[in-house]
């Protein structure tokens, strides 16, 4: 693996029965990254929410969203894009109390409302190496 | 992709036991929203959900749960989880919903 990052990008439809391939996706990435068992398994739950989140606001101009994965020797970046600029601070408070709790907390930093062109960015860093 | 969500519903004494199998996510969950929903009108009874074979739940069917568990609280009745995994259990625990139902 290159010592500086590698990026693998995941673009995906606005359709709920591909955020299943998010989570695959996630599962072979950390455990190339050596990520145990239980972390990989949180890191799929965060960023399916984030998927299922997108799906259900969808989008009336872009057909697909982008999901890329950075790798690093000891962490994994996550970072949302799409073409349709009002996809933007997805996430209410009131309303999406859940989720964000579950991401916040499965994920060592979360960025909810990026203020560059990304929807979300989240990271998880191996065990030992915070 | 997705294993989806199976379901085996039995009858009990003095409550219904619902097995679930598979993963819930935003593909599965109207399919468990309407399963638990009819259950609970149909019956009126407490509610177990077994989850030994559930493998995946989100924050959608989390939200499921909690608007069961209102429907069955209107009938006097309590929604009792059983055999979660521990994955699946952390979940509960980070939303506080461990406090909320009966965890066996």
């Amino acid at each position: 693996m290159n010592s500086v990052s590698d990026k693998i990008e995941l673009t995906l439809p606005f359709k709920a029965e591909y955020v299943s391939v998010a989570r695959l996706v996630a599962s072979g990435v950390c455990n190339r990254i050596g990520f145990d068992i239980e972390t990989i398994e949180d890191i799929k739950v965060a960023i399916s929410e984030v998927c299922s989140k997108i799906v259900s606001i969808g989008s009336k101009t872009a057909d697909n969203y982008t999901i890329v994965y950075d790798i690093t020797e000891n962490a994994l970046n996550v970072v949302y894009v799409c073409d349709d600029p009002s996809i933007k601070c997805i996430f209410d408070e009131e309303k999406d109390g859940l989720a964000i709790s579950i991401i916040t907390a499965l994920m060592d930093s979360v960025v909810l409302c990026d203020k560059s062109n990304r929807i979300i960015s989240m990271s998880k860093v191996l065990e030992g190496n915070r | 992709m997705s294993e989806g969500l199976k379901f085996v519903e039995e009858k009990l004494d003095d409550s219904v036991k619902l097995s679930l199998f598979g993963e819930v996510d935003i593909y599965t969950s109207q399919e468990l929203k309407e399963k638990l929903y009819s259950i609970v009108d149909n019956n009126q009874t407490d509610l177990i959900i077994d989850c030994k074979e559930l493998n995946y739940i989100d924050s959608t069917g989390l939200g499921i749960f909690v608007g069961a568990l209102k429907k069955t609280k209107q009938y006097g009745k309590k929604i009792v989880i059983t055999s979660l995994k521990d994955n699946i259990k952390k979940l509960f625990i980070i939303t506080g919903l461990d406090k909320v139902f009966v965890i066996e």
